[in-house]
């Protein structure tokens, strides 16, 4: 019973860790247009030392991508400078949707893992009944 | 056969370690996109049961309960599985803790299966089947 509950509490910090990430790429999805925003990432790390020797997943800080920002030209823009150009956002519209993607794919796999934890301990509790 | 219930003993020690194994699997999953991560598996329960010294199920499964000590059996059972590793370091294919996961899954429901039936002979024997 005790890995059951093992396997659903580091299940569930792994959906909380694909959702966060997939929060932070909505967030760069809707900046893409802001001018001089630098795409945000999450790196995941193990939590070790939490008790009973189950190392959760969580996530890391805020890492903001150092790529250099395009310089866009229109003369019009209110931010642009003298030469008409103005600094826009660094975010990559198919690298993000690539990585929503992927965030999904592993927040499914982890709900399958949770679903079955739940069905196996379902079947044990079965045993009591007639 | 109703002194020592072997069947029970042996059921009991699958469903733990198909327990275990689905713990260790799932700790793999959650971690598939740590980098730097290595998958773990556990011995098979075949593997198991034939490397027990005498071959008694009792002492290599339950060995926990007797001596009152929790995983430290199964932690012995654990291995680094070999697989190529991502550029991250990262060795953890999702498709194939998937199909481990099924197996584990499936070894769990022949156990109970096992026990149900087991526990229905008793039954019966009282004469309340």
């Amino acid at each position: 019973m005790n890995e059951f509950s093992n396997t659903l509490k580091v299940t569930a910090s792994a959906l909380r860790a694909q959702a966060m990430r997939l929060r932070h790429t909505a967030e760069n999805i809707s900046n893409a247009d802001t001018p001089g925003y630098r795409r945000k990432t999450v790196p995941f790390e193990s939590m070790t030392g939490s008790g009973d020797g189950v190392d959760l997943v969580k996530t890391g800080r805020v890492r903001l991508d150092g790529g250099r920002l395009p310089r866009i030209h229109d003369p019009a823009h209110p931010m642009a400078d003298a030469n008409g150009h103005y600094q826009g956002s660094n975010v990559n519209l198919m690298l993000e949707i690539a990585d929503a993607r992927e965030a999904q794919r592993s927040y499914e796999a982890n709900l399958k893992m949770f679903d079955q934890a739940r069905q196996m301990s379902a079947s044990l509790m079965d045993l009591l009944r007639k | 056969m109703f002194t020592k219930l072997n069947v029970f003993a042996t059921a009991h020690a699958m469903a733990t370690h198909a327990g275990h194994r689905h713990a260790v699997i799932a700790r793999n999953m959650a971690h598939a996109d740590t980098p730097g991560y290595k998958a773990q598996d556990v011995k098979t329960f075949g593997t198991l049961v034939s490397e027990s010294s005498d071959g008694s199920l009792f002492r290599k499964t339950r060995s926990t309960h007797m001596h009152g000590q929790d995983g430290l059996d199964w932690k012995s059972a654990e291995f680094t599985a070999d697989a190529p590793a991502d550029p991250n370091g990262n060795s953890v294919s999702i498709e194939e803790q998937m199909l481990n996961a099924v197996d584990a899954k499936r070894q769990h429901d022949q156990a109970m299966a096992i026990y149900k039936s087991a526990l229905t002979v008793l039954r019966t024997g009282l004469g309340r089947g």
